[in-house]
């Protein structure tokens, strides 16, 4: 028998409970507004559904003491706890699937303390980084961690869905700028979570490295209190080229040239496919009055000193073109770079089967997957969608990326989207199901060329958590062993990623 | 769910859902309001979710009045959303948050949901024809335009001064700058017969039928001095005349409206006035969110502010100050004093930061919570024109 | 000094750019109103149609100057494009 909790678990009782632990009722919400406000994240919702994904009550905590008091709470009660940073997951990890407690931590925003001897920021998981930079610019440091949402999503999201960083091949993705972090854990009980000894090192060999578990766990193993963040001296000079090519094949070759180039400036190299220019030609200025001969484009960018940088750039502009590449220009490389750091989709980029401009949700599909496969798994992935939007006429091809994914090493791995527009207007029962099923098939794709389902935004979702266990393979039981032995009782996060099964 | 619901819902749904299945919530750290509550109940994003759901019957109008207090119609929401920013121009489709809020609390009022300090500032408005500014003291037409005694400014000709309620009543200083500002460039100007608010703020505050009362009131006086073109030194009154006006009158219309700061810019520009007074002033600036995001209008002000000799002036960036704003407008102070004097706070510190002795502002609303807070961070609050007048050798 | 007047804010006819996008304000696209026939548009005035564009532009200089001091290009013109687009 499954261990779930149900929503039914919280009462008057309860309530008044979590009152006498907030002592301030405005930071206690079991009113309509505050649970429907914080129901979805930017990724496709079941908007029929919506009142299903209520939490029961909103939490908004001020301090590590009020989340472990409220966790305590749950877990003596069997309540589901969904901690929520800014909501702005490309996949489920904030959305309840149980009602519950939602503790949404963006009233732990503070900047706790800036050493600049021992190059660290320790902070509260609610702030953005964006905002942080602002602050930290002044001292010529800067945390690198830029997500397409960087200008919204907070710093404790980010630790829970283990996000990527478009600057990650130079500076590394959220796991690697994270250097310890206070976690309070499903039963309560705050932790101090390091590599080993003090939270200011960055590598020990002192027991086990508990770090990594505490990153990209979607909130089923806790809630990050407080972090303890890199800073790294601010780059001088940023230096971005796009290059055009008449054909996916070149550029995917030029793809594995630039990242191969040992150049240790490298930032990023993004691989746009032949569909992606197609739909860039629907509203993109930089991209509409390209000729039809640019049918793919490779995008490189490097931070660093000048006397580095420089240098190099003339090396990228000689690679880039090395393979029939075509420079598109100052102006684009330029200002579709400085766009790459807030890239989420606009719902107008939509399309029904007859070619009118409709609202359309972006479903971001962002499988890892080594370089090896990505021609293939590109047709596959295509071929999948194509179906569906034929079928159903709600579905949407926006075209597909592919960005360097190695933290510090470009080479092999990479971060693979293929970017689906949905028509959630237009969704019911059937409709969702479709989805479900054409996020499994593309999902499939990726496991079955050896990849993983996900290299950031988390397998939390229908049609992703049932391959979880498939994915983890001979390691799923260990999975399973630690949530059991973590969360006894099931509330933390309940749902996601087949962690059920732990329990079964 | 009532009638009313049922058709704002449907009125607005398209652009809330555009938000709505967006998700993206690039608004949140740009909000004034939601920086300081950091409450996703006050967020842009939520008040379009709440006409979605109110679509479903998943919450009324009850539910939300509160949020939707939470609003000083900055537009910093709209304009950063990448549905605005990025596609908005290209779709002929941005996001319209504060047309939301204002429709909302119109509804509010409709319902039975209305405030109680709106209601009273707007019941005192419908009987004094101004704005409430100077608290228990009443204000009324009689006194108007007693800051201009002693400057001889006729009333009605081709050009018509409108003066906010703010400006007239309360911070008289920066109308009297301005308006000599302008006879010493030779610029001819009269004021009205009466004038009235121009019933932007009972908008804001959902008091639609009195905003149009003086409106229609107020373009009725133009016509009858024979007003051809409106100068607007506030950027309240200004956003009111060029989006407000419009939509009451759209198929007769035919003043032409002038920006007070552009004015002076272009007078200082052409040597009409000259800054000859050095001020020894380390100043920045404060972008008014009426003119910087709501109208992108940023260049003139810094512009006049480096034409003033002797000034030392440490600007921050117009994108930057996306996220500022003082927490004056959009009726805030009324319902919520204590979230706009946090907002001025922490605007204040931030200038604190800069090192500078003076915060320059171009909005009269901006600077009283403004002044508020600079009192307590020992910065002195002044506006551009009252500055420019000192440059330009004006006695007060 | 801009002056508003209300007969100035209609934008002009368009020009064709592609099957599916036109130009009404100089480098300044437009999706072809045809295919908004299920989204509608929005009486959009020229003043806000130029203040979305400038403000556009401006935060892209604006994020570049947030992540780095300075801005190197590599100064050439466009490869793809008969004259370098601006």
């Amino acid at each position: 028998m499954s261990r779930t909790a149900f929503k039914a678990a919280i009462d008057d009782h309860v309530l008044a409970e979590l009152r006498a632990i907030i002592g301030d009722d405005a930071r206690v919400r079991p009113d309509r507004s505050s649970r429907a406000f914080r129901s979805r994240v930017p990724a496709p919702f079941p908007v029929h559904r919506w009142a299903e994904h209520f939490p029961d009550v909103v939490i908004l905590p001020r301090t590590a003491v009020e989340v472990s008091e409220v966790v305590k709470l749950a877990n003596r009660h069997g309540i589901p706890i969904v901690p929520r940073a800014g909501g702005t997951g490309l996949s489920d990890g904030a959305v309840p699937l149980r009602g519950g407690i939602m503790i949404d931590c963006k009233l732990m925003n503070q900047i706790h303390e800036i050493d600049l001897v021992d190059r660290t920021v320790t902070v509260g998981p609610g702030i953005n980084m964006l905002k942080l930079n602002e602050e930290l610019k002044k001292y010529g440091v800067i945390y690198p961690d830029d997500p397409a949402s960087y200008p919204c999503s907070l710093v404790g999201g980010r630790i829970g869905t283990g996000g990527w960083s478009l600057l990650g091949a130079r500076f590394g993705h959220t796991r690697d700028l994270v250097i310890s972090m206070e976690v309070v854990l499903p039963t309560g009980e705050i932790v101090e979570i390091a590599e080993g000894g003090g939270r200011k090192l960055r590598k020990s060999s002192t027991g086990l490295t508990l770090k990594q578990l505490f990153t990209g766990h979607q909130g089923t193993l806790g809630i990050t209190t407080q972090a303890t963040l890199e800073l790294v001296p601010r780059p001088e000079t940023e230096f971005a080229a796009f290059f055009a090519f008449d054909d996916y094949m070149k550029a995917y070759a030029t793809t594995g040239i630039l990242t191969k180039s040992g150049l240790a400036t490298l930032a990023g190299v993004v691989l746009f496919d032949e569909k992606k220019i197609e739909y860039l030609r629907r509203d993109d200025e930089a991209y509409i009055p390209q000729p039809e001969s640019v049918r793919a484009v490779v995008a490189v960018a490097m931070y660093g000193r000048r006397c580095e940088v420089e240098p190099a750039s003339k090396e990228i502009m000689r690679l880039g073109r090395s393979n029939d590449g075509k420079y598109l220009g100052d102006e684009i490389s330029a200002g579709d770079w400085a766009s790459r750091h807030d890239r989420y989709a606009t719902p107008l980029h939509g399309r029904d089967l007859d070619g009118q401009a409709v609202l359309m949700s972006w479903h971001c599909e962002d499988a890892a997957l080594n370089y090896s496969v990505l021609p293939q798994v590109r047709e596959e992935w295509h071929a999948i969608v194509a179906r569906y939007r034929e079928r159903y006429g709600i579905f949407d091809d926006w075209g597909m990326f592919a960005y360097t994914s190695g933290s510090h090493k470009p080479w092999a791995d990479y971060l693979v989207e293929i970017d689906v527009g949905i028509w959630e207007q237009k969704l019911n029962d059937e409709n969702w199901a479709a989805w479900v099923s054409c996020k499994r098939e593309i999902a499939q794709v990726s496991l079955k060329y050896g990849g993983s389902i996900t290299a950031c935004h988390g397998a939390t979702r229908e049609g992703d958590a049932e391959l979880v266990p498939e994915e983890m393979g001979s390691a799923w039981p260990v999975v399973k062993a630690i949530k059991r032995a973590l969360d006894p009782n099931n509330i933390m996060n309940p749902g996601k990623q087949s962690l059920d099964e732990a329990y079964e | 769910m009532g009638e009313k619901e049922l058709e704002f819902a449907e009125r607005w749904r398209d652009n809330a859902y555009g938000c709505f299945s967006s998700g993206h919530k690039f608004c949140r750290e740009v909000c004034p309001v939601m920086q300081v509550t950091r409450n996703e109940n006050h967020t842009p994003t939520a008040f379009h979710a709440s006409i979605v759901a109110m679509e479903k019957g998943l919450v009324e109008v009850e539910d939300v009045a509160d949020d939707f207090v939470h609003c000083t119609q900055c537009g910093a929401c709209e304009l950063r959303c990448p549905n605005t920013l990025f596609t908005g121009d290209f779709y002929r489709h941005r996001t319209r948050t504060v047309d939301v809020v204002k429709a909302m609390r119109a509804l509010m009022v409709e319902t039975g949901n209305e405030r109680e300090g709106w209601k009273l500032w707007n019941e005192r408005l419908a009987l004094d024809h101004n704005e409430p500014v100077l608290g228990d003291v009443r204000v009324s037409q009689e006194h108007v335009a007693d800051w201009a005694d002693g400057l001889d400014i006729p009333v009605g000709g081709e050009t018509i001064l409108f003066v906010d309620c703010e400006a007239a009543f309360y911070r008289t200083s920066y109308t009297r700058a301005f308006a000599q500002l302008l006879q010493r460039a030779g610029v001819e100007f009269g004021l009205m017969r009466e004038q009235w608010c121009c019933g932007g703020p009972a908008a804001e505050m959902g008091y639609q039928d009195l905003a149009l009362k003086h409106a229609t009131h107020n373009v009725q006086d133009w016509r009858a001095v024979g007003a051809k073109r409106i100068i607007a030194p506030d950027p309240h009154d200004f956003i009111a005349f060029t989006e407000d006006y419009p939509k009451y009158f759209p198929d007769d219309y035919e003043f032409e409206i002038v920006l007070g700061v552009e004015l002076i810019h272009d007078l200082v520009q052409a040597g009409k006035i000259e800054l000859t007074n050095p001020v020894e002033r380390t100043v920045t600036y404060h972008d008014p969110c009426r003119l910087n995001k709501r109208k992108g209008v940023h260049k003139a002000p810094r512009e006049l502010i480096r034409a003033i000799p002797g000034i030392t002036f440490h600007d921050v960036d117009r994108v930057t100050q996306w996220s500022y704003c003082s927490g004056g407008g959009g009726g805030l102070p009324i319902e919520k004093p204590e979230i706009t004097a946090e907002i001025s706070r922490r605007r204040v510190a931030r200038a604190a930061e800069l090192e500078v002795d003076t915060l320059i502002s171009a909005c009269p609303w901006s600077e009283r919570p403004l002044s508020n807070a600079g009192h307590e961070a020992n910065i002195g609050v002044m506006d551009l024109f009252e500055l420019l007048a000192i440059s330009a050798g004006i006695e007060p | 000094m801009s002056i508003f007047r209300l007969g100035d804010q209609t934008p002009p006819e368009p020009r064709r750019i592609t099957d599916t996008v036109i130009e009404r304000l100089e480098h300044q696209f437009e999706v072809d109103p045809d295919l908004m026939q299920i989204t509608p548009q929005q009486d959009m005035p020229v003043w806000d149609s130029r203040r979305i564009f400038n403000a556009r532009w401006d935060h892209l200089d604006w994020m570049h100057a947030h992540f780095a001091d300075e801005v190197l290009l590599a100064g050439e013109l466009s490869e793809t494009m008969p004259e370098d687009h601006s």
